[in-house]
Parts: C-alpha cells; structure tokens; sequence
C-alpha cells in the first residue's frame, strides 16, 4: 500500500488534561473539530432528507395521487423522491467519513504521542510501572477512544437529531398525535439503559471466565510433559470440562438476557407504535389528518420510537471510554524527562575525569541506596566496583548518564557538575554493556548500529563486530548480519548477545564506559573471547566495571568495595590485598580454591 | 523449539470443499433441534416483517381511504397478533441460535482439548504454543459464528427478500418485476464493498499487531532506548506503523461509510422508477395508493437483507479458513500409542537397558545414535556434557514421550512398547529443570502426583522433600495460592514442590533434570536432601548439574553429540583426565567461588531495581 506522508494538525496532549472529561476529550480532537462539526452536520441533515422523503410522501398522496395531478407533476415527485433519498445517503456517507477522519486521526496522533511520552518517562517510572499494563493503556484504551470518537459520540447526537426533527414534524402534522406518541420514549430509554448496564456487567463476567479456561489451557500445553510424566490426561481433561462448562453457563446466562430484551423491547415499542397508528388511523377517517398526513406519521413514528433504544448501549459504551480516558491521561500527567537542557555542552566530547563528591541516593524516601560516597578517577582509568547484590554498585552507574539524579552531593565530569550537561549529552558520551543486553527484534547489524545517529556500513560494522568476537558467530548464520535475532530468528546465547552488546558500544565509540561483568553464566571459551573483547574496548576510556568476580578486575586503577551503600574500602589491588579487610578475604578464596580442587584430583588418584 | 509464527499471517484462501461441509454437518448435527429452533425462529420474523408492510397496504386501502372503522379495528387486531407472534419468533430465534452457538463452541473446545491431551510430546516441540491457543479460542470463535449467525443471517435475509417478493407480485407483478431487476445489481455492488471492507479491516488488524509488537518491545526494553538515545528514530519507526494502521483503518471505516448510501442510491433509482410508472398505474386504477406505499417501503427495506447476505459471504471464506485448521488439528494422529497386544504390569522396577537405541525427529539428523547402557536396578545414573549434546533425548525416550527410531529399550528384559503407555508414565516420577506447577494451591500441586492421597501423605512428602517449613511459614499454609504457572513462588520452592509431587506419587523410576539457575544455600540443601529421598531405592536418571549428585551417582555418562563420550565412576572419569575431568574441575571452581565469596551470601532486594 502507498505510504502516505504521516502528517495531522499538531497537539501538545499535554492540553488534554483537564479535570472535566468533556472539556479533555474536547481537546483531544483539536484541529479534528470542523470535521466533527460536520460529522454532526452531515447526521442531522441525514435525518432531515428521510424525514423530508416521509413528509414528500404525504404530500405526493395528499396533493398528486388523490388530487389526481398526474403527467408531468409525476415525473417530477419522482425525482424529487430520488433527490431526497440520495441526499441522505450523501449525508450519511459524509457523516460517517468525517467522523473516521475525526476518530481515526485523533487516535493516531495520541498513539504516536503516547509512544513518543512513554519513552520519555523517567527510569524511576518505568521501574515500577507494568510493560502489560502500559501496553493496556496505549493499544486497547486507545481503541476503545476511537470507536467513541467514530460511533458514540456522533451516534450520541444523531440519534438526538432524529428524534427532534421527526417530533417536530409529526408535531406540526397534529401536535396531539405528537404528544402521544413519545409517552413510551422514557420507558424504553430506562429499560435500555439497565439491560445494557447489566449486559455490560454479564459479558465481563463471561469474559472472565474466557480467561481462566485460557489459562488453564495454557497451562495445560506448557506442562505437557507434567501432564503425561503423571499420566494426567484425565485429570485434566476434567478440569478443562469444569471450566469450559462454566463458561458455556454464563455464555447460556449472557444469551437469555438478549432473548428477553430484544422481543420484550420490541413489544414495548410496537404498543407505542400500535396505539399511536390507531388513533391516527381512527383521525384520518374522521378527517381530522389527511390520509397523506396518515402515511407520513405512520412513517416518522418508527423513527421516533426505535433507535432510542440503542440509546441506552451508546450511554454505556460511554461511560466506558470515559474510563479508557482516564486510564490514558494519568499516563498522560507524570512528566517526561527533558533530554535536551543544558548549560554545558563541550563541542568535542568530554575527556573522562570523573568525582563523586559526598554524593548519596535514594530510590525511596528514607531508604538510602548509597551514603556518601567519595572518589575520583582521572580519564582513561579503569575503576572497578566490588560488592554484593544490593551494596550500591549498581546504582551507582546508573547515575552517571543520568538515568537517576542523586539526592544530595554532586558528581563532577571533567571539573562541572553532571546536571549541567544534557542527559542527551551525556548518553552520548557513555557506553553500557549489561549483563543480559537486550536485543530488539531486528537484524543483528541493526541490533549492532542501533545507537548510531547515520549509516554505518558494512565494513565498519565487520570491523566492531570482530573486535567484539562475534564476527564468526555471525557469519555462521545463514543470512549472516541480516539473521533476525530473537522470535522470528536466532535466540542468542547469553555471551553471545553480550558480544553484540560490546560490538554496539565499540561503533559508539563513547568516552565513559560502564560494564556489568559477568562471565559466570558462559563456559571457559566464550569467557576468554568475551574477555579479548572487553579488553578491546575498553583501551583508553574511563571504565566503570561492576565486578562479580576479583580476576576481571585486579589490573583495574582503582577497587571500590562497596556493603550496604558505602564504600569500605578503595585502592589498587596491590594496596588492597595488604590492608585486612573484605579484599583479602576474597582474594584468598582463590588460593583455597586452587588447593581444594588440587586435594581432589589427589584423592581420586590414590585410590 | 517454538518456532515464530503471527496468528494475522495465516492463509485465508481455503476454498468451501465438500468434505469440509460434511464435516461442518457432522458438528451441527447433535445441535439441530436448535438449529431448526432458530431457523424456524427467524424464518417466521422474516415472513412477520413482509406482511407488517402488506397489513400497512391494507389498512390504507381498506380502512383509511375506505373510511371503515370495523375494518380498522379488525386490522389492528391482526396487527397485535403479528406484534406479539413477532415477539416470540424473536425470543425462539435469539434463544435457540445463542444457545446453539454458545453449545458448539463448548464442543469443539471440549473436543480439541480432549484430542491434545492425547497427541504425543513431539507434537508440541514442533508446534508454537500460540497457534495451538489461537485453534482453541479463536478459530473455535468464528466456526460458531459461521454455524450459527452465518446460517441465521443468510436464512433471514432469503426469507425475507423472498416473501417482500411475493407480496410485490401479488400487489402488481409489473413493478414487482421492476424491483427484482434491481436486487442482482445491489447484491453485486453490496459484495465487492463488503469483501473490501474486509480485507481492510483484516490489513488494520495486522497493522495493529505489528504496532503493538512494537509498542511492547519499546517499553520492554526503554532502558536500552534511552541509553543509546534512540527515541527519535523509535519515534520515527513507529509512525509508519500507526500510519499503516491509520491508513487501512481509515480505509475500512470510508468504505462502510460508503457502502449503505451506494447501496440506498442504487434503490432510488427504483424508487423513482415505481412511484413514476406506480402513479400512472394509479391513474388507470392498476394498483391502489396503499398498494403503492407498500412498494415504497419494501423497496426502502430490501437493502437490510442485502447488505447482510453480502456481510456473511464475504465474511465466509475466513470461517472456512478457521474451520479448516480446527480439523486439521482433529486429525491429527497421536505418533505415540499403545501396541495392540499389550501386557498389564504392575510395576517397573527392574534393571533398565538400551539396546543399540538411535532416535531421530522425522527426517532430521539423530540425536541419539546407536546408544546401549545397562543400569541395575536402585542404581543412580548422573548424565552430564553439554546443552544439545542430547541427555534430554534419552531422558525423553525413557519415558516414552518418543520412541527409539532403532533399537529398543528394556525394562526387566522386556521390551517397554510391549507395555501400555498409561502405565509406564505413572510409574515415572520427573522432576523437571524448571518446575511447572498449575494455578491453584499448594496442596493441589503437590497432590497431583496421587490424586487419592489425604492430606496427611501430602503433608507427609512435603516434609520428607523438606518443603514443609516454607509451606507452613505462609500465611495460608497448604492452602496458599501459587499463582499462574506457579509464579508466586520463587524457582527453589517450586522445584521442592515438583520434589514433593514426585514423592507422593511413589514412582518405581525417577528422572530429574537439575536447575542449573542458582538458588540460596539453604533452598539447595533441602533439594538436595528431597533428591536423595527419591532416589532411595529407586533407579534413578539424573541430568546432573551439582557437583555432589554427579559424585554420587553409580554411574556417570558424558554424552555429547548423540553417543556416550565417556562412562563409568567419579574416581575412573577422573584419572581418564578427559571431558569429565575438565567438566568437573571447571564446575569446582565455579561452585566453591560461589560458595565461598562473602558478596553472595546476602541477598538483597536491589537487583531487582535494574
């Protein structure tokens, strides 16, 4: 299909928050407004062209057939019978082209916006807000949106229009037939109302209950060898019978409420249409109405009557967007995080000296992550940090590109302090390596170009690629750099994703990287490639190393050991390993290690 | 394993064979008292709607212009009669074809179900566990609908136009004829727009899956997005996608908007074609004014039934599509099954051999080649080498989830496919690598390793695999809540549950596949502990990833490609200096480095925080 250029009026969504629904949703279609207008237009004048062909009708009745006006008078009713009817089918098909245009179009927008928000939430957001529920918000509440904005919202009014006009037509045929014949209107608008209120709260339950049986045969199928190592089959073939008989239960339940509702709000509404048409019957014969007049009432009163018992669904659905609305704009609210402000921009990067000065951070209020921490390093250097899971290490280098800002203290880059640079900035200037790197769902040369601003080729990407040790790895695929990685391709293995990872930072060529170690998972090969590589790129950078092991990092300038938050203590390896302390500990655990498994392999052989 | 497969990419072009209606008859059938509810249901609706318009004709004709209240009363009389026998038509019709859906659906699922609880494991190695899903919730879905409204809809509307017709030709049979000439052409138009319709309500759901693909991986991985500062170009990606999506979707809704005004413009044509040539028929007295009205209003409803008749024919060929692929998974032969001849036993203790076993995935390379061991009867066998080297196979194949390509496998000298299936797999106990555990509780978990076990023998296991103490430190006890899949519980508990479950059911055989993800040294304790109260006394086959089970075992087997590289004790394998050896002194290493590294002995909730 032919790409069109994605262009729609501008909005800043941030607009939309409001705290009277009406007024946000108002301004959620800002620039979509003439096409609502018209959406409404085009409906009313849709309604005013088929009550124009009812009221045409009496006439041409009234004034041709029983006035006998035949010839060219005909020919003329004819066509303006067909004039009438095309005009209405012209207004609806406009009407419900401008409201796509309005749904449609202001759906993309916030989609694209939401995407582009939820991006820039700030790391502390994304730490704790759920990817499903997230995901909820921007796709399913976002549809629910559209098809407000397409259907409801116009059907709302439409259906509106189509009762005033045809009342006040039938009011000026006989305003006593007028007033008769909305008696029931109140009626049928409650009855609506409540059966889709109830219907809406029994489909959830239904959908519920799909759920569960969708569980339990997922379950089902992922512990299939569960199932047949115990010999379950029948088993749970008779929990799935449970369940899917639960459904098929409430799905009987759901059925019964339409069988009722549909004949039981077809009676009410035929009683209005029944007692209305006989006392116009009974008017036309005693000559009170004309028989014209008959036809044309006997016509407008169906659409008095009938579509206001949609009404009651419209209402619902409502108040269900109105829900979506809500979900989407507490999105909407938390602030994004600004990439761009700065006071300090250096035009060829920045060297790497790097100072914590007294600097401490919280994730919560009270709950000190680091306590004062103190260090430099001069660029170029290699600064290793050691400790358990949860001591700091962490997040320590999650402060530095600025993903987190420190509670109190300050950390220097080249002598200015880190908030002064832009957080785009200073991305820019820092390389990660994570332990388990994700990979996006594209090609691997994608996956290694993708924090490149321009196009790289393919030389440059084999060059980074072989420096990182996976060049070999790829070439063995099939479609080489272009295999897909994950679902629809390869599944990498841990060290293999790691290289990527390294191959991706290597093309970046930032100034400060930060590495998460870890070669525990990988067997001896892959860890001595992986180490290669890391050497590689690591040459000339300020190196942050978040060491899980103490032979990665014995040539690091400076150890930081880390217990709960603090440094305990820091220096070289030569230093460290003469003061008494956590240090020495691990670095004689090697030394034990070495001995025990010398004993082993001696036991085995004296016997 | 699961290869990638998008449910939006499945081929739709199955054209309506006569096997398949045979098929499709064969699912109604149970259900035709409903259906013929329904069917009647609607049919009588349909009829009601064409004699409203003449009964409208009649009180024009007979009581308004003939000025005859008697008459009147009578119509109207006629009128409530056809209101209220409307009325039920329409509660019979709902009812029966909801009912007959909502029981169809509950067939096929039941069906599907039953027949995947029969399928053999290779089945799903090769299978996506989406795709199974999607043939039992979706297509399920829609081959009730094609059963159900399909036929409803397509019944209504023939009716329908059908009686309209009639009551046409016997009001004036020259406009009548008028009128029909139309309907070919409306029905035409009316099924191209509804099949383009369709087709582009089919590319905006792509579109949608591709965009919330998209939107998933963004979120999913915004730390990367963020460090590499690619917002920007995500952005840039993700408006093609949601352009794509605007685009058809647009696309889908200006094509509806379209579809019934074309339609109702065609209708004026005849419209105005009835009321010129109708008012000349008037003139001469050839059709009443009530007779004229009536061809009015049949003609200004005639495009209800057009335009769903056009809805279900090119909403057909998808459910076809759909009711395809359920049947294909229906007929799809379980590859393992009981022999004819098979004889009773009542227990598999005895010494376990291969003979000469080869096994291999349809057409594949092996991945097990010519492999015979003999293991006595309470012996442990550890299996060790690398991932893919084929130690699950041979777990595999031991309890017959497949079946040697060559050779065969003994136990107590006979030949195990002379057994029933049922009974070698509860005599196995397996406790797999990544426990799997069903929503529900603990107590339900554990007991389905012996589904008449009382409280107290589950009680019972559980302390002997040592899972009590956790169990009873929760607030419910045996009664808490495990979660989807068991994800409330942390991978050590699990793993001493599926202990505990293997337990209970009192296997002559035990199979466990290790974790190799590390848990606390206490949880590792207490696995360990329950591992050796399961292979006490029973002859047991380890996938070993712990140092202490690979030194415990009677027998080690390094298998690697497919064969057993090497065999024998922990003390022969060692001096061998071989595979076993550097397997065995990289694993020390790594176990005691872990072990005794003062970082890892406190655990705290940071990692979480990535």
């Amino acid at each position: 299909m032919a790409q069109k250029a994605h262009t729609y009026p501008p909005c800043d969504m941030q607009c939309v928050i409001s705290s009277k629904p009406l007024i946000s949703l108002w301004h959620l279609i800002s620039g979509f407004h003439w096409q609502y207008f018209g959406a409404t237009f085009f409906a009313g004048t849709a309604a005013l062209a088929r009550t124009g062909v009812n009221l045409f009708l009496g006439y041409f009745i009234d004034q041709i057939l029983i006035k006998r006006q035949y010839g060219t008078k005909l020919i003329e009713a004819a066509l303006i019978f067909a004039a009438l009817i095309a005009g209405q089918a012209f207004s609806s098909f406009m009407s419900g082209k401008l409201a796509a245009q309005t749904g449609e179009g202001s759906t993309r927008r916030l989609r694209d916006y939401l995407f582009n928000h939820i991006q820039r939430l700030s790391f502390a957001y994304h730490s704790e807000a759920k990817t499903g529920d997230l995901l909820e918000r921007a796709t399913s509440d976002v549809d629910t949106l559209r098809r407000f904005f397409s259907d409801q919202a116009i059907g709302i009014g439409r259906i509106t229009l189509i009762f005033i006009i045809n009342l006040t037509a039938i009011y000026r045929i006989n305003p006593r037939l007028a007033g008769i014949s909305v008696v029931i209107v109140p009626v049928i608008l409650v009855v609506s109302l409540l059966f889709f209120k109830q219907l809406s709260k029994s489909y959830a339950s239904y959908q519920e209950q799909e759920a569960v049986l969708t569980t339990n045969l997922q379950e089902n199928l992922s512990g299939v060898r569960v199932v047949k190592a115990f010999a379950r089959q029948g088993y749970e073939i008779d929990k799935f019978e449970g369940n899917n008989a639960e459904k098929l239960r409430r799905g009987e339940k759901l059925n019964m409420m339409h069988a009722l509702f549909w004949p039981i709000s077809d009676l009410i509404c035929a009683a209005q249409q029944i007692t209305s048409s006989f006392i116009a019957a009974l008017m036309a014969i005693d000559g009170v109405i004309t028989v014209g007049n008959f036809i044309a009432f006997a016509g407008l009163l169906g659409w008095l009557i009938w579509p206001v018992r949609n009404l009651g669904r419209l209402i619902v659905d409502t108040s269900r967007a109105l829900v979506s609305f809500k979900r989407i704009t507490n999105i909407l609210k938390v602030p994004e995080e600004n990439l761009f402000i700065a006071s300090c921009q250096p035009e060829n990067g920045v060297k790497g000296d790097i100072s914590f000065d007294h600097v401490s951070f919280e994730y919560e209020k009270n709950h000190p992550v680091l306590q004062d921490v103190n260090f430099s390093c001069k660029a170029g250097q290699v600064v290793a940090l050691l400790g358990s899971t949860g001591s700091g290490k962490t997040s320590l280098v999650k402060l530095l590109p600025r993903f987190y800002e420190v509670t109190s203290g300050r950390i220097l880059l080249d002598g200015v302090n880190l908030n002064e640079y832009s957080r785009d900035f200073l991305r820019s200037q820092i390389g990660i390596v994570e332990q388990e790197p994700f990979l996006f769902s594209a090609s691997i040369r994608d996956n290694i170009t993708y924090g490149m601003k321009h196009e790289v080729s393919q030389a440059k990407v084999e060059e980074v690629a072989r420096d990182a040790a996976i060049h070999d790895v790829v070439e063995s695929f099939t479609n080489g750099y272009d295999t897909l990685v994950g679902e629809r391709g390869v599944t990498l293995s841990g060290g293999q994703k790691q290289r990527v990872a390294i191959a991706r930072a290597l093309l970046i060529n930032p100034r400060i990287l930060i590495l998460d170690d870890s070669t525990s998972s990988v067997d001896m090969e892959t860890e001595v490639q992986i180490r290669a590589a890391l050497e590689n790129l690591m040459k000339d950078r300020t190196t942050f190393i978040i060491a899980h092991r103490i032979q990665s990092i014995m040539d690091a300038d400076l150890i930081l050991v880390f217990d709960q938050g603090r440094i305990i203590q820091s220096g070289t390896h030569a230093e460290l390993l003469s003061q008494p302390g956590a240090y020495q500990e691990i670095y004689e655990i090697q030394t034990r290690i070495d001995n025990a498994l010398q004993e082993e392999i001696d036991n085995v052989s004296l016997l | 394993m699961s290869a990638y497969y998008d449910e939006n990419e499945l081929d739709d072009n199955v054209p309506l064979s006569g096997s398949l209606l045979h098929k499709l008859g064969g699912v109604i059938k149970p259900h035709w008292r409903t259906l013929l509810g329904g069917v009647l249901g609607i049919a009588l609706v349909a009829v009601a709607d064409a004699v409203f318009t003449y009964l409208h004709k009649e009180i024009l004709d007979a009581a308004i212009i003939a000025g005859n209240k008697t008459v009147l009363w009578k119509l109207f009389e006629y009128y409530i009669a056809l209101v209220v026998i409307q009325s039920i038509a329409v509660f019979l019709f709902v009812y029966f074809i909801g009912l007959q859906g909502e029981r169809i659906r509950y067939d096929l699922r039941k069906k599907l179900f039953d027949h995947l609880q029969r399928l053999s494991l290779s089945y799903f190695s090769k299978t996506p566990l989406g795709w199974i899903m999607s043939r039992v919730t979706s297509d399920t879905e829609k081959m009730g609908d094609l059963l159900t409204w399909g036929i409803v809809d397509s019944t209504w509307a023939s009716v329908n136009i059908l009686f309209a017709s009639i009551f046409m030709f016997i009001i004036n049979w020259r406009l009548a004829i008028l009128v029909v000439l139309s309907l070919p052409v409306m029905l035409f138009v009316a099924i191209k727009f509804r099949k383009r319709i369709y087709y582009h309500y089919r590319l905006s759901r792509k579109a949608n899956s591709k965009m919330t693909a998209s939107m998933n991986e963004n979120i999913t991985g915004v730390r990367v997005v963020k460090a590499l500062r690619r917002e920007e170009k995500n952005l840039e990606n993700f408006k093609v996608l949601s352009s794509d999506m605007f685009n058809s979707s647009y696309r889908a809704a200006f094509l509806s908007a379209l579809f019934l005004p074309t339609i109702q413009t065609i209708s004026a044509f005849s419209l105005a074609m009835v009321l010129w040539q109708g008012g000349i028929m008037v003139e001469n007295s050839f059709i009443t004014i009530g007779g004229l009205q009536a061809f009015i209003s049949y003609i200004m409803m005639i495009l209800w039934p057009v335009q769903d008749l056009a809805r279900v024919y090119a909403e057909m060929q998808n459910a076809v599509a759909s009711s395809e692929r359920v049947f294909s998974l229906l007929e799809t032969i379980p590859s393992i099954t009981d022999f004819p001849d098979t004889v009773e036993i009542t227990s598999l203790l005895g010494d376990v051999d291969f003979q000469n076993v080869s096994f291999h995935y349809e057409d594949d390379e092996p991945v097990i080649r010519d492999l015979s061991f003999h293991v006595p009867q309470g012996n442990t066998v550890a299996l060790v080498g690398p991932t893919g080297g084929g130690k699950t196979t041979i777990v595999n194949l031991l309890c017959r989830f497949y079946e040697p390509s060559e050779g065969v496998i003994l136990v107590n000298g006979q030949d195990y496919q002379d057994f029933k299936l049922k009974d070698i797999q509860s005599r196995i106990g397996v406790v797999l690598q990544t426990p799997h555990l069903f929503s529900g509780t603990i107590l339900e978990n554990i007991r389905y390793g012996r589904l008449d076990a009382t409280d107290a023998q589950i009680e019972e296991v559980a302390k002997l695999s040592g899972a009590h103490e956790f169990i009873t430190s929760f607030e419910h006890g045996y009664q808490q809540d495990v979660g989807e899949g068991g994800n409330l519980l942390s991978v050590g508990q699990k793993q001493l549950i599926s202990i505990a479950r293997a337990l209970l059911a009192n296997p002559d055989i035990f199979v466990m596949d290790e974790a190799t993800s590390s848990v606390d040294t206490l949880t590792e304790a207490l696995i360990q502990k329950g591992m050796h109260q399961l292979m006490e006394g029973r002859t047991s086959f380890i996938i070993a990833h712990r140092l202490s089970t690979i030194k415990h075992a009677d027998q080690i087997m390094v298998i690697n490609a497919g064969r057993i590289e090497e065999q024998g004790t922990h003390e022969t394998l060692m001096r061998v200096k071989g595979h076993y050896y550097n397997l065995y002194t990289h694993q020390f290493r790594q176990e005691l480095e872990t072990r005794l590294d003062p970082f890892n002995s406190k655990n705290n909730e940071d990692s979480r925080r990535n």
